[in-house]
């Protein structure tokens, strides 16, 4: 019996090739398979068990799902230009949509590949992707320590919430809409923030808590750390469910607003399933699904009549969307760089 | 040609390719491209070759104070780990080979689970309606809950915690490797138990000191997570500055210098610790 002989070169070439493994291309579990990118939160739950399911259905294909900010999914996309991106479905707000496009990273969508499509509102139907629902911030409080509730974000500034308030980084839209909304109501806009900095100079001594990321920032409602600041309408009706003592108030000067977008990713290894992905995301009974206590997406479909505690809270019809206030997202990504470092300059202890 | 080494050291060398390989691939090859895009002008990459970067890392104020910051947290964290971690690796060393193990286990159990995990349990632990507060409240030792998350505080404990497995085995070695016979000799000479504590015990552990300092330095400098989520955005340091850089505002070179200059100020802290360390050995204790 002879034993087979591994000489060295072999050995360290299959070594070197398997330390190298992870430059090869993304390998491929099964021959159809789809890596979609999400948002966290509310986001990961209705796309982990409605979204999921009904693209199941449709394709016969499977999907691994990743829970990512907008602006990771940009940095990741970036840093695999040229070569074949790490997933397939992207999610994004509308300043970094208009920042991934702006580079190059998406594809524009194929209405023809997406049966549902036209049954979205026409200010949804985007070439470069769907507007898969819209996202809107108010003020968060804890009905447990906060017994009148606020009104308006001015409230905020009240001195009886000295270190009680909590607010978010600009790493995420939520954090940037919310200092965009503080600088239009004290006079400025997008591209004049200096009302907005100087006002929240005088937030300091209420501030609480400024948390890091999106994540965090729940913890804070989650953790009581903080008894009342801003917070994404979704995710209060999510940590409610939860059983967290949260509520969600739409501020007396409206709610800002903003339209969230599922894309191809540019060259994607799968762009059919991406389509069929998104697609379901448009359907009428999936947005109703999403639509339900305790997620509250509010639908793009114009077919899915706003319900619950979107119509309560939100708009009661879809032309009342159209009431929330929206911003200038190009000419927020043009200021950001900057505001992200006033930011960290003012709120640093 | 002459060859000094005997032939079966010549082929030894070839044991370490392997790990030479994947070191050049891995470590080398990214640190390098890490030095290419800080000598990048523009976040979008297109001119190359000036200094930019890291003048403004230098220029801007705020730059500095948070890595000013953030080796002081390290500094203090490290210090904390010392102070609590020396007695518990002299407590190990002295315990019975039974009490030993079971100790051994408790120390490196916190490496065990996910970082992620151990942050958020903190978290728990040190918010305002956490067991901490709660439980001094109940005490009546408080009036109203101590801030201890999403403060400096909270982040040293929670380091200290995290990171002390680092300092407690490198000291525990270095502590296990004393000769008995040396106290002994030392109460014999009439020296009292802290004077052979201060004389003879810790001189010899000098080495794991420096070795555990060195590591929980290091790792507290760079630990992310728990910064992150235990400081909150209003206590900035390098790693949640760098990320919001690269992550957040997709400025490459400007995160890659920051980096840069983040990785020389460390290795200059460690070096200065290894000389610490050469100096003590050099000294006759």
């Amino acid at each position: 019996m002879t034993h087979p002989r591994i000489d060295r070169r072999s050995l360290l070439a299959a070594g070197a090739a398997l330390a190298g493994a992870p430059l090869w291309p993304r390998i491929t579990l099964g021959a159809e398979s789809l890596i979609a990118a999400m948002f966290g939160g509310t986001w990961s739950e209705v796309h982990r068990t409605i979204l999921k399911p009904c693209f199941e259905k449709d394709s016969g294909a499977s999907v691994s799902q990743a829970a990512m900010l907008a602006t990771e999914q940009i940095s990741k996309l970036t840093a695999a230009a040229g070569g074949q991106p790490p997933f397939d479905v992207a999610m994004m707000d509308e300043g970094p949509a208009l920042q991934a496009i702006e580079r190059g990273l998406l594809a524009e969508y194929d209405a023809s590949l997406s049966p549902n499509f036209g049954e979205l509102l026409p200010k949804f139907q985007d070439p470069w992707g769907p507007s898969v629902s819209m996202q809107c911030i108010g003020l968060a409080y804890n009905p447990r320590t906060v017994k009148e509730p606020p009104t308006s974000w001015e409230d905020l500034w009240d001195p009886k919430y000295e270190g009680r308030v909590g607010i978010t980084s600009l790493a995420s839209t939520l954090g940037t809409a919310f200092l965009v909304e503080i600088s239009r109501l004290n006079g400025g806009h997008e591209g004049d923030m200096g009302p907005a900095f100087a006002k929240l100079q005088t937030l300091l001594p209420n501030l609480g808590a400024v948390s890091a990321n999106f994540g965090a920032h729940a913890a804070l409602f989650q953790q009581e750390v903080v008894d009342v600041g801003v917070q994404n309408f979704n995710f209060v009706e999510t940590l409610k469910g939860k059983g967290v003592s949260i509520e969600w108030v739409k501020p007396d000067t409206g709610a800002p607003a903003w339209k969230t977008t599922m894309h191809v990713v540019r060259n994607a290894a799968q762009p059919g399933l991406a389509h069929t992905y998104i697609n379901c995301h448009l359907k009428a009974d999936v947005q109703t699904a999403m639509g339900a206590a305790p997620y509250n997406v509010i639908p793009t479909n114009a077919n899915v009549p706003l319900s619950g505690q979107v119509k309560e809270k939100v708009a009661a019809t879809h032309d009342e969307l159209d009431k929330l206030i929206f911003y200038d997202w190009s000419k927020i990504n043009e200021g950001r760089d900057e505001w992200s470092k006033q930011f960290n300059r003012q709120i640093r202890v | 040609m002459k060859r000094t080494a005997p032939p079966s050291v010549t082929g030894e060398w070839q044991l370490a390719l392997p790990l030479t390989l994947f070191f050049g691939l891995f470590f080398i090859g990214p640190l390098l491209l890490l030095l290419v895009i800080s000598f990048y002008a523009d976040p979008a990459m297109q001119t190359w070759g000036t200094a930019d970067q890291y003048i403004q890392a230098v220029a801007d104020p705020i730059n500095l104070d948070v890595l000013w910051d953030t080796l002081i947290l390290g500094l203090k964290a490290t210090i904390i780990c010392l102070i609590v971690g020396f007695p518990l690796a002299w407590m190990i060393s002295r315990a019975s080979p039974r009490w030993q193990g079971l100790m051994i286990f408790l120390v490196i159990l916190p490496i065990l689970t996910s970082v992620v995990v151990r942050t958020f349990a903190w978290v728990v632990i040190l918010a305002r309606r956490g067991i901490i507060n709660e439980s001094l409240m109940t005490l009546g030792i408080i009036d109203s809950p101590l801030r201890l998350l999403f403060d400096e505080t909270g982040v040293l404990i929670v380091l200290a915690q995290v990171q002390m497995p680092l300092m407690v085995l490198p000291l525990l070695t270095t502590l296990q490797r004393i000769d008995p016979n040396l106290t002994d000799a030392s109460a014999v000479l009439g020296a009292g138990q802290w004077r052979t504590f201060w004389k003879v015990i810790v001189p010899l552990s000098v080495p794991g000191m420096i070795a555990g300092c060195i590591l929980v330095y290091a790792a507290c400098v760079t630990a992310f997570v728990t910064q992150t989520l235990i400081g909150g955005a209003r206590n900035i340091y390098m790693p949640l500055f760098i990320f919001q850089e690269s992550m957040d505002l997709q400025n490459w070179p400007f995160a890659a210098a920051l980096s840069v200059v983040f990785m020389i100020s460390v290795l200059l802290v460690v070096a200065l610790l290894v000389t610490i360390g050469r100096a003590s050995k050099a000294q006759p204790a």
